[in-house]
Formats: structure tokens, C-alpha cells, sequence
């Protein structure tokens, strides 16, 4: 539990030492990690604009970020299955601590810090048993102080939940061993949960599909300002299914499942990316880089609004006045007047996330 | 800011260029596919009746009835797409990797309660996925510790059980295969497939995804690491099935894969050299159940196969998939 203390230490930290923090970094909207013409995996600061404000070393292919909440640090993810996480100095590119999952143990590349940035938590898999795990590390020293069962099998994406007590967890339901690649080894019994967990693990909700739907499992998290999850899916079933592959969960009801008219969900070969409400949470959407598509939906209604076609779109995030995305050509745009404008086009290839810095007010 | 043409984000993958895919597409299905789907319910009622001769799990005929009927499906079952995945009829035909041990709790717990759902097939077709099929059958025929629990008379009902469930799953695939296999033949309207080229991408990923299996799953799970390997993780270990699955899937991929290539000469040569090493490979070692995963000079070997096939699975990526117009998208291909 953040104690009173951290917060405040936290507090002063942010407002008293204003050249410091991310503003000292160029006050960066999101964070990316790409694939650089030297061959380099690189994490990245964008604006909102695509302008890349800098980037610093990774030692292997990203996955997701961690930005923590006040100071230029982000916890970055090897990709699935790595074992380690590097913490950066975003204004030096230093590696200022880097997390090792203990044996027996591997990083799913998603992980967030406690509102007051004392905590980090981070999603593994135990995967002799086959069950998923919280990691608590301390994010002074990053050592690690503790774990807990997040609830399900194969947890993914994870977010703080705006009461800033509760995480959400995607477990995905997968099992999956490192010996065996990324062999899905338990397709038949998969059960895929939406799990809020208190950040000590007792656990608050579970959310599960309906019957039919234990197959598609929930990867990928977005959260509005009143405590609405969006989660993206992705479809382990038949392909000659085209099941939804966006929900919407507000705790206390049951999810609500978005798709688009099958003419275009058939195209997404059951296959989300990345998930993000817009600033003013209005609008929710989908990436799908299988099918070479961004989706998007009305929240109020939940009616399909509009398909883009964006060649390999991967991340997404809220810019000011519409959603923003970027692509494994290294194109960052916005969706402004319903059509993609592109803003940058960087010589690197976008990883699958861009991870909001400004917490969202 | 830099505004750049609308255009640019509309660029699609190049898409392969229009060729004429409809004999491949027919050769495939009709000299390929439907054919190991005709074999299949041929194998499997012949082990039904075997059952009802002899339920002894040491039956000789029982036996032998069991290793044709996982021979045709072990054949056929990288075709896991259209009939082959409705109800869920691939798990119920092999319900493994088991990593929890599903497998015997769900046989042990029919045992215990002496559970009468082995009356009747349709019964047990609504029972654990994990207790189904031929791993389940393989547990009844060679676990001494199943071997042990509750009456013979039951078990014996509970091995007719599973080889009448496995059966009726089998003539379904192939009744359903052959009014599934002109969805593949002619794309388009009414059909599964809208372009050719969808039904040779649905084809070329059963390819992968079956080479990807027996490299990574039937030889990467026994192999484990070479500080703790796991000769008991090797699949269907306990008749002694786990190299013989290997070579089978080989046969089998090797067919198609010459089948895909036909237009493209060069690249079914490497294919098929690549194949018929890993087949060479998989041929010279003499280890039915992979137990030798845990010897070093052994290991080798088995290694060695396992690397053999993956030179396979990268030919066929980097070669025969940009001939059939798959992406390779940095995020697409990521899978997470």
C-alpha cells in the first residue's frame, strides 16, 4: 500500500524540482520503442505532433513501456518471453536498474506504476504452473519486494484504475513455456479473465466471456477517467469466426462487446493490437495489424463508426483532438475529420504500443 | 509540421501478382486433403471394432488398430482449419500438450464414478475434452497406473467409449471435408474464401503452423534444456509414438509443400531437400519415445532434427510465403 509518506515525497518531487522530470526531456506525450535503421532497438519520446523528442538504447526488441508518473524514467520490456526489464534515464539513456524475473519466471512486457511512482508492478508467468503473477518492485532500488497471483493464466496488459487502489489485468488465458516458444499449450480449457486486483492482490472483480468466447483472449487495456476498461482481444478459435474483439467493462455490469459489421470485422483475422479511448472518452479504437486496419467505435452507443486502412498500424494513443497511432512503416498520424493524417514518418519501424506519459487528468 | 499525401497510409502490402491459382487449389484439396480425410474414419472404425473384439489393453489387435488410426490422424492433423476445428474436433481427437494432467484426473474421475456417459457416444462426446481421444485412449492401453483403478468391466466400457467417440469425430471431419473442400477449390461468392489467394494463404499456414509444432512443441517440449531436459513431456511417450509423430508430420508437410510450390521450381527443390534431411535425420535415430533427451550424445541428435526442421520452417517463410502475397509486417508477424 503507497503510504502518505511516498506520496508527498512524490508530490514535492514533481512540483518543487520543474526543470527535472519529463519536462527536462522535452515534456514527451508518449513513449514507443522501434526498430532503427543501425539495426538498434531504441525506446522513444514522441509529442503529439510524431516529433520524436529522443530516443535512448534498449538491448533487445521492445515490447510495452512503463512511464513513470513525475520523473524521466521508463521501465522498458524485452518482448515476450524476456526475462528482464531496463529502467532508463530518458534524459541520459543511462540504465539506471534493470529488472530480472527470478528462475522459473518470465515478463509478458507490460507492467505500471502506483499513482505516487514508489511501486512498480509488472506482469510474469510461473510457468511450471502454468499461472499468472504480479512482480512488486520497489522503484527506488527496483528491487523486487513481493508478487501475487493475478488471478488467471497468461496476464498481459495492466493498468492502474483510476481510484489509483486497484490494477486491472488482462489475463489472457494462455499458457504458454518459454521451452516451447510461443506454443499455446492449453487452447481447449483457455479461460480468459479481466481481474481488478487491490495493489496488495486481494482480489476486487472478476470479469469472464461468455462460453462461446473462452477463446478469445483479452490482451490489451485502455481506462477512461471513470473507470471504464476497454479491452482488446485477439481470437484463438476458428478463423471462419469473426467474433468481436473490443470490450467494454465497467465494474459492477457486464461487458459489453463492440465489433464492426462482419463485411469488415472478416478482414481483422481476429487479431487486436492495441486499444485507446480518446481524450475526451467519447471514442474508443482498435488496432489491428493483421488486418491492416484501425477500428472505431462510439463509446455511448457502441456502434462501429469507422474502418481506416493503415498498412501494419500497431500503436495507438489520445492526442489532444483525436487518436494517434503509429505503424511498423514508422508512420506516426492522427485520425482528424474521420481520414488518417500523417505527421511524421520516422526511418524506424513503431513496436506494437505508445504509451501515454502525461497521466490523464 | 510535415503533411504527407493521404495516400501513404493507403499503401497495402504488395499484393502477389495475379496468377491463376485454381489447380494447385484442386490439386491440393482433392490429392492432399481429402484423402487423409477419407483414410481417417476407415483407421478409426476399424479400432472400434478391435474394442469390441478385445478391450484388453494388451491386446495385440487393440494395439496395432490404435497405432493405424494415430498413424491417419497425425497424417492429417496439420489440416486443422474449416471441419477440422468445428466443436473443438482436433483437441477431442488429441487433447495434448496436457500440462496440467487433465488427461488422467478426467479418466480417473470416470473410473471413481463409474460415470455412465460411456453408454452412449453422444454422451460422452459432452464430457472432459481432456479424457477424449487418443491420448485418453493411449492412457487406457498403456498407464499401468489407470490399469489399476476400478473394475476391468468398466474400463473396458470406458475404452469403448473413447474409440467410438474418436470414430464418430473422424467420419464427421470427413464428411464435412468434402463439402468444405470446394470452399477452398472456388473461392468467392458463398465461399469461405473470397480470393484465391486467401485459400493458398489458409493452405501455406497450415504448412508453418504445423512445421512450427513438431519443432517447437513434439521435440522443443521433450528436449526442454540441456540442464533439464524432459524426456517425459515427449508426446504419446508411453506407446512409444514420440519420434514416429516427427516423421509422420514430415511425410505429411513435405506433400503439401510441393503441392504449394508447383509454380515455383526452384523453391520446391530447396523444400524438398530441406524436408527429405529432417526425414533422414528423423529416420536415423532409433528412439521411439525421445527418452535420449537426457543423454548428451542422444541429445545431439535430437537437436539436430529439431534444427533441421526449423531450416524448413525458414525456407518456407522467407521463400514460398512472399510468393503467396503474406505480409510481413513488423507488428503483424509479432503475435503479442
Amino acid at each position: 500500500m503507497p503510504s502518505r509518506r511516498h506520496f508527498l515525497a512524490g508530490l514535492a518531487a514533481a512540483t518543487l524540482s520543474p526543470i527535472r522530470g519529463w519536462a527536462s526531456v522535452g515534456a514527451p506525450d508518449f513513449l514507443a520503442a522501434g526498430l532503427f535503421p543501425d539495426g538498434s532497438h531504441r525506446l522513444a519520446g514522441l509529442d503529439e505532433q510524431g516529433e520524436t523528442l529522443f530516443s535512448v538504447p534498449l538491448p533487445a526488441r521492445g515490447h510495452a513501456a512503463a512511464a513513470h508518473p513525475f520523473k524521466a524514467q521508463a521501465v522498458a520490456f524485452a518482448r515476450r518471453p524476456g526475462t528482464f526489464a531496463v529502467v532508463v534515464d530518458c534524459a541520459t539513456g543511462a540504465q539506471i536498474a534493470q529488472l530480472t524475473a527470478p528462475d522459473g519466471r518470465h515478463f509478458y512486457g507490460h507492467g505500471t506504476f502506483s499513482a505516487d511512482g514508489a511501486t512498480f508492478f509488472a506482469t510474469e508467468n510461473d510457468y511450471e504452473a502454468g499461472t499468472g503473477v504480479i512482480s512488486v518492485w520497489d522503484a527506488q532500488n527496483f528491487a523486487r519486494t513481493g508478487e501475487f497471483s493475478s488471478g488467471g493464466v497468461g496476464p498481459h496488459d495492466m493498468r492502474l484504475m483510476p481510484d489509483e487502489q486497484t490494477l486491472v489485468i488482462a489475463n489472457g488465458g494462455i499458457e504458454t513455456h518459454p521451452e516451447t516458444g510461443r506454443t499455446k499449450l492449453n487452447l481447449p480449457v483457455m479461460d480468459p479473465k479481466l481481474t481488478y486486483l487491490s495493489l496488495s492482490g486481494t482480489v476486487q472483480d472478476r470479469v469472464s466471456l461468455p462460453r462461446d468466447l473462452h477463446k478469445n483472449s483479452i490482451r490489451h487495456l485502455a481506462v477512461r477517467q471513470d473507470g471504464l476498461v476497454g479491452f482488446a482481444m485477439q481470437w484463438q478459435g476458428s478463423t471462419s469466426e469473426h467474433p468481436p474483439l473490443l470490450g467494454l467493462h465497467h465494474r459492477g455490469e457486464d461487458p459489453r462487446l463492440l465489433s464492426a459489421p462482419d463485411e469488415d470485422q472478416s478482414t481483422l483475422q481476429g487479431y487486436a493490437g492495441s486499444v485507446a479511448f480518446s481524450a475526451n472518452g467519447g471514442v474508443i479504437a482498435i488496432t489491428c495489424p493483421r488486418g491492416n486496419a484501425l477500428h472505431q467505435f462510439d463509446v455511448a452507443s457502441g456502434s462501429f463508426t469507422k474502418a481506416f486502412v493503415l498498412e501494419d498500424v500497431c500503436g495507438l494513443g489520445a492526442g489532444t483532438d483525436g487518436l494517434v497511432f503509429t505503424t511498423g512503416t514508422g508512420l506516426f498520424g492522427a485520425l482528424t475529420d474521420a481520414s488518417p493524417a500523417i505527421r511524421t514518418r520516422a526511418k524506424c519501424q513503431w513496436d506494437n504500443h505508445l504509451i501515454p506519459v502525461r497521466r490523464p487528468a | 509540421m510535415r503533411y504527407l499525401p493521404l495516400i501513404a497510409a493507403l499503401i497495402m502490402p504488395v499484393a502477389s501478382l495475379a496468377q491463376d491459382r485454381a489447380p494447385i487449389l484442386m490439386d491440393v484439396a482433392e490429392t492432399h486433403i481429402l484423402p487423409r480425410f477419407a483414410k481417417l474414419p476407415e483407421t478409426t472404425g476399424a479400432l472400434v471394432s478391435a474394442a469390441l473384439v478385445d478391450c484388453t489393453p494388451t491386446s495385440p489387435a487393440l494395439r496395432a488398430a490404435y497405432d493405424d488410426a494415430f498413424d491417419s490422424w497425425i497424417s492429417a492433423s496439420h489440416l486443422r482449419f474449416g471441419p477440422t476445428e468445428v466443436d473443438d474436433r482436433a483437441f477431442a481427437m488429441a487433447f495434448w500438450p496436457d500440462t496440467k494432467g487433465f488427461t488422467s484426473k478426467a479418466l480417473s474421475q470416470h473410473i471413481a464414478i463409474e460415470d455412465d456417459a460411456v453408454q452412449s457416444p453422444e454422451a460422452y462426446s459432452e464430457t472432459s475434452i481432456a479424457g477424449r481421444g487418443f491420448f485418453a485412449l493411449e492412457r487406457m492401453l498403456f498407464d499401468p497406473v489407470i490399469a489399476e483403478q476400478g473394475k476391468a468391466e468398466y474400463r473396458c466400457a470406458l475404452v469403448q467409449a473413447i474409440t467410438a467417440d474418436i470414430d464418430a469425430s473422424a467420419q464427421a471431419m470427413a464428411e464435412d471435408w468434402q463439402s468444405y473442400a470446394p470452399s477452398l477449390t472456388r473461392p468467392g461468392e458463398g465461399s469461405r474464401y473470397r480470393t484465391q489467394d486467401e485459400a493458398m494463404q489458409e493452405l501455406f499456414k497450415a504448412l508453418t503452423t504445423g512445421l512450427e509444432f513438431t519443432a517447437d512443441t513434439r521435440l522443443g517440449r521433450p528436449l526442454g534444456t540441456f540442464d533439464r531436459p524432459r524426456p517425459n513431456r515427449a508426446e504419446a511417450r508411453r506407446s512409444g509414438r514420440s519420434l514416429r509423430h516427427v516423421e509422420l508430420s514430415l511425410i505429411a508437410l513435405r506433400d503439401l509443400a510441393a503441392r504449394l510450390s508447383f509454380d515455383h521450381p526452384e523453391i520446391a527443390a530447396d523444400l524438398d531437400a530441406a524436408f527429405a534431411r529432417a526425414i533422414e535425420n528423423a529416420q536415423s535415430i532409433d528412439d521411439p519415445a525421445l527418452a535420449g533427451v537426457a543423454e548428451p550424445q542422444a541429445r545431439f541428435r535430437i537437436e539436430a532434427l529439431q534444427q533441421s526442421v526449423q531450416d524448413i520452417r525458414a525456407i518456407a517463410s522467407t521463400e514460398l510465403g512472399p510468393t503467396l502475397g503474406i505480409s510481413a509486417g513488423f507488428n503483424s508477424l509479432d503475435g503479442d
